[in-house]
């Protein structure tokens, strides 16, 4: 891998850091108050052409690439990661469309969907424990006239504002987890509600629901990939999940150190700035540190993933590394600020907040391992 | 449908650049390269009528051999094409140099109806460019200027001097310097980024532009550079009584000169 | 966990019942509006909870240390902003406790009998960690003195009876200068500022106090002049097992909600959580229940009468750290369930008890002293 930034991906991230700092900075403290979906910004990232970042031109996309990808991810969370959630989430639906569409279902959802036209989701939790098995599972029952689905899908992010979901469902009970199916459905399709908006701890802005499906049916052409391909497609996208939410994980640690520092050099106690504590200096340091060694991690698992290579370990290995690490970065960025650090007049009770959230919400706790395992192991 | 160029500096991002507090030295060594505020200002303001109104924009730079890492940035702003003049004199170079090289590169590259530079760079500030380079070309120089138009071949200024607004209209050629007031220079796509690759550039060679050896000896020699710190004075006054803090903070800044 | 005695196993008990009706029900509510509700005031007041350290012959509960700390973990357990405020208004009032006379002791503690609450008030804008460089002023004059300055981040300010504030009453000699005050709620120029609204413990009211020419009796200094620091610092050791026993209860309610709510999603016996979840539950339970050893042991030795100032930073120490590890791990272990559910509050709650009463950074710099200023006698006897 080149360790270096191409010149386009360099400028891609100044310019998606420019574009953070005009629209997210200003509206940022007020997102996290009402946590009201801020449509205008998706509107303009959108015609900054973030929602189609790594879609081919054919579809409108803007064939950026991955590495591309991360940078914007990062960049636009070192203002307001609840948007990079929104864009993040969005592009999880795009990639499974993009990867495992027939070439009718590329043409009729990816133009839109990389306009920013409409939004898109990815449900794949459930209330039980593993996606597809016991009772509280998603089913799918083919049926003549097509398939229905009957359940609920939990804590999707972008319900209720997304347009186009791409649903894993089960289509055999007696073959569980292995039997999962993945479907395209439109928030329009009937039986289909989106449940109460659920109050998140922070990345607020980002919509929170669930899915309830009661006897929706859905045509054939809505079954995306094989019918039995839905593990395959559901471990590789959240290994792209993983990767993404790594880098928003990374700017919001990123941001918290730069306002901890700054604010350290100014905060004067015992006659001097606590910047030239070394117990301070070691948090700081610790903090930036992890944050550069982590964004390697992330850069190289996504040029993988642009040169067309297997890159699912390296991604939850740097989602090990940063479920190890994320609340750390947070926790001694706020130390440093000590009081202030805990007064919601402050940014950090705020990175505090949504950084809990960016290795939560879109894979199970344990996959990183026993990804990494298993290669390691085979 | 005018025929614009807009001409820019690739400068250093101020904020990279450190201030020891030792000695007030400057440490370049982590500063990216940008282009010059109001120079992104120039490009905006050629591609926003070449949107409107039809037409092309080219840019010219003359820099470092550093140059080159401008040229992808500039052409995702809207122009067409970008010369570029990548140089060691650009180093040392001072205004006189600078408006002599792109001067001697525009003859080169040909005629243009309007161009278009930023009022000053963000580095040395000498608001001199503009003005050197219409003397040169034997152009009229409008500067100062905060709104503009381009109706046929003339082009309607608004310029900001200190305590009016004045009203030029101009016939092309021309050459025009911006402030920054003029537009807010939108952020290019992704698109617009990727884009540059299939754009043209083009190099002129110093060696080509057959300028004397003193056309490229710069007037203004820089003697050396620091850093500037404000250090507060930390005076507190504490007298029990608010007036006579008052009548003494009162006297300290008579001392220091204001009145 | 030590061995409880029958009597404060029955304190205990008391105290849980009383939390699970007046503190579990509404911590969520108080938490999302930010603010104190002095609806727990009235519900505590016949148990005179808020003079469980005020001694028998003042009235109160006279509670051992051991049977504080019980107490302040089950609160902690509760809710960490209820928790808080019943712990700084006992750190309040452990500064008369240290300093006070007999009639001083009689004015203070009476309100706390009665089921009022009292603010320690020593922070400042610019004198944090750095109490030292405290700036609010008290000037005798005749037989008053007169306080002007301003007080940050009080606990309780909005609605405490009496508080101690600490000022210098001689700015020349710095800290050697600070006194400390009793200052009843009422004096003219003495009025509350703005409310913090803060990242956790919400349900707790945290404000700034603004003295203007505020005229107390000499009567109220507590202690010689000058002696504010030592009588600070003094209040603090016996302070700090208390947030080390807050934030205990905070992390065994994070652990039982984790226990429950895996309970919830594994109801099959045969289908089980796997090792990685099991083992972070093991740690959980082994970091818990080695601090509140460490807290156990230390209010053995103050209630023994043995100098306990370091044990009692490295109970406030590792009960903070291990507070903050185990909730941050239950959020993570609960994943979207956490991040949308109360735990986060758990979470929140957690964070401030490695910052207040002494950052964990001051901590270290007290432990460190003693460990060093410990080792040549050592090894000297070893020597020999």
């Amino acid at each position: 891998m080149s360790i270096y930034l191409t010149e386009e991906q360099e400028l891609i991230g100044k310019n998606a850091q420019g574009f953070a700092k005009e629209n997210l900075d200003p509206i940022v403290v007020e997102l996290d108050h009402t946590g009201n979906y801020p449509a205008d910004v998706v509107k303009k990232m959108a015609e900054q052409d973030f929602m189609g970042l790594f879609l081919p031109a054919e579809f409108g996309g803007a064939e950026a690439g991955y590495v591309s990808f991360v940078e914007v991810i990062e960049n636009l969370s070192r203002s307001c990661p609840a948007a990079a959630s929104i864009v993040v989430n969005h592009s999880l639906a795009v990639y499974a469309i993009q990867r495992w569409g027939t070439a009718a279902q590329k043409k009729e959802y990816l133009p839109s969907l990389a306009s920013g036209k409409t939004l898109g989701a990815f449900a794949i939790f459930e209330n039980g424990p593993t996606p597809g098995v016991g009772p509280d599972a998603l089913m799918a029952v083919k049926k003549a006239e097509g398939w229905v689905l009957n359940g609920t899908k939990t804590y999707v992010r972008n319900a209720g504002k997304a347009d186009v979901y791409v649903v894993l469902a089960c289509s055999d009970p007696a073959a569980g987890a292995k039997a999962l199916t993945a479907f395209i459905v439109s928030s329009k399709a009937a039986g289909l509600t989106v449940g109460e908006p659920k109050e998140t701890m922070g990345l607020k802005g980002c919509p929170v629901a669930d899915l309830n499906f009661e006897n929706v049916m859905l045509a054939e052409t809505a079954v995306l990939g094989a019918v039995t391909e839905g593990p395959e497609l559901v471990a590789e996208t959240l290994a792209v999940a993983a990767i993404a939410e790594a880098a928003q994980t990374v700017g919001i640690g990123q941001a918290a150190v730069e306002h901890a520092a700054a604010y350290s050099k100014s905060r004067v106690q015992f006659g001097r700035p606590i910047a030239t504590l070394q117990a301070i200096q070691t948090l700081l340091a610790e903090t930036a540190t992890d944050c550069h060694m982590a964004r390697l991690g992330i850069r190289y698992a996504a040029e993988l993933l642009d040169n067309g290579e297997p890159f699912q370990v390296e991604a939850a290995m740097v989602k090990q590394f940063l479920a190890r690490l994320h609340s750390k970065m947070l926790l001694d960025t706020v130390q440093v600020e000590g009081g202030f650090g805990y007064s919601e007049f402050m940014p950090l009770p705020r990175l505090f907040r949504d950084i809990a959230g960016t290795t939560l919400l879109d894979a199970p706790a344990d996959f990183p391992d026993k990804t990494i395992a298993a290669a390691l192991l085979a | 449908m005018p025929k614009l160029l807009a001409c820019y500096k690739w400068t250093l991002n101020e904020q990279d650049i450190k201030i020891n507090p030792a000695d007030l030295s400057l440490d370049s060594s982590r500063a990216k390269g940008k282009i010059s505020d109001f120079d992104r200002n120039a490009i905006e303001e050629a591609s926003l009528i070449v949107e409107k109104q039809g037409g092309t924009v080219d840019a010219l730079s003359y820099g470092t051999p550093a140059v080159k890492q401008s040229l992808k940035d500039a052409l995702s702003r809207g122009p067409n094409k970008v010369y570029w003049v990548g140089d060691a004199s650009a180093e040392n170079a001072d205004a006189f140099v600078t408006a002599n090289v792109l001067a001697a590169a525009i003859r080169k590259i040909g005629s243009y109806d309007f161009i278009f530079c930023g009022e000053g760079s963000t580095d040395m500030f000498y608001q001199q460019t503009g003005p050197r380079l219409a003397q040169l070309l034997g152009l009229p120089c409008i500067s100062y200027v905060e709104k503009l138009e381009i109706e046929g071949d003339v082009l309607k200024a608004t310029r900001k001097l200190g305590d009016c607004l004045e009203q030029v209209n101009v016939k092309a050629p021309a050459v025009v310097s911006v402030l920054s007031e003029i537009n807010k220079p939108r952020i290019p796509t992704l698109k617009q980024v990727l884009g540059a690759a299939k754009k043209p550039n083009e190099e002129i060679k110093v060696s080509d532009l057959g300028l004397t050896p003193a056309q490229l000896s710069p007037k203004a020699v820089r003697k050396g550079a620091r850093g500037f710190v404000m250090n507060r004075k930390n005076v507190i006054y504490k007298e029990s009584d608010a007036s006579a803090n008052v009548a003494k903070l009162a006297a300290s800044l008579a001392a220091e000169g204001l009145r | 966990m030590s061995i409880l005695t029958a009597e404060q196993k029955q304190i205990q008990q008391t105290t849980r019942e009383f939390v699970a009706k007046h503190i579990i029900p509404f911590a969520a509510q108080y938490d999302k509006s930010g603010e104190f509700h002095p609806y727990l005031l009235d519900a505590a007041r016949e148990s005179k909870i808020f003079a469980m350290a005020v001694p028998k012959e003042y009235g109160g509960l006279n509670y051992s240390a051991l049977t504080q700390a019980v107490v302040l973990e089950e609160w902690g357990y509760g809710c960490g902003g209820m928790g808080t405020t019943l712990a700084a208004s006992v750190l309040s009032m452990d500064s008369v406790l240290v300093a006070g006379n007999d009639e001083q002791k009689k004015r203070y503690f009476a309100p706390m009998v009665r089921g009022e609450i009292g603010s320690f008030g020593l922070t400042e804008p610019g004198a944090g960690s750095d109490a030292g460089s405290a700036k609010t002023t008290a000037v005798k004059t005749g037989d008053e003195y007169v306080i002007n300055g301003t007080k940050c981040w009080i606990t309780n300010g909005g609605y405490s009876e009496v508080f101690v504030i600490y000022a210098l009453t001689d700015p020349t000699k710095g800290v050697k200068g600070l006194s400390a005050f009793i200052v009843e709620k009422g004096r003219p120029g003495f009025t509350i500022g703005t409310v913090d609204h803060k990242l956790g413990i919400r349900s707790s009211n945290t404000v700034e106090l603004l003295f203007k020419d505020v005229h107390i009796p000499a009567s109220n200094l507590l202690g010689k002049e000058g002696e504010g620091m030592k009588t600070a610092m003094k209040t603090l050791d016996l302070a700090r097992p208390a947030i080390a026993a807050l934030a205990l209860g905070i992390a065994q309610r994070a652990l039982d909600e984790c226990v429950k709510h895996l309970q919830k999603r594994f109801p099959d016996p045969k289908v089980q959580p796997g090792q990685t979840l099991q083992f972070k539950l093991a740690d959980m339970r082994i970091e818990i229940e080695a601090a509140r050893e460490m807290l156990h042991y230390t209010m053995s030795l103050r209630d023994a009468s043995v100098p306990f100032s370091v044990e009692s930073a490295i109970a406030k120490t590792f009960c903070g750290d291990l507070a903050m590890k185990v909730t941050s791990e239950a959020v993570q272990l609960m994943g979207s369930y956490g991040y949308t559910s109360g735990i986060s509050k758990l979470m929140r709650d957690a964070k401030i008890m490695q910052i207040y009463e002494g950052t964990n950074q001051i901590q270290r710099l007290v432990i460190s002293r003693a460990v060093l200023a410990s080792a040549p006698a050592a090894a000297q006897k070893a020597g020999k």
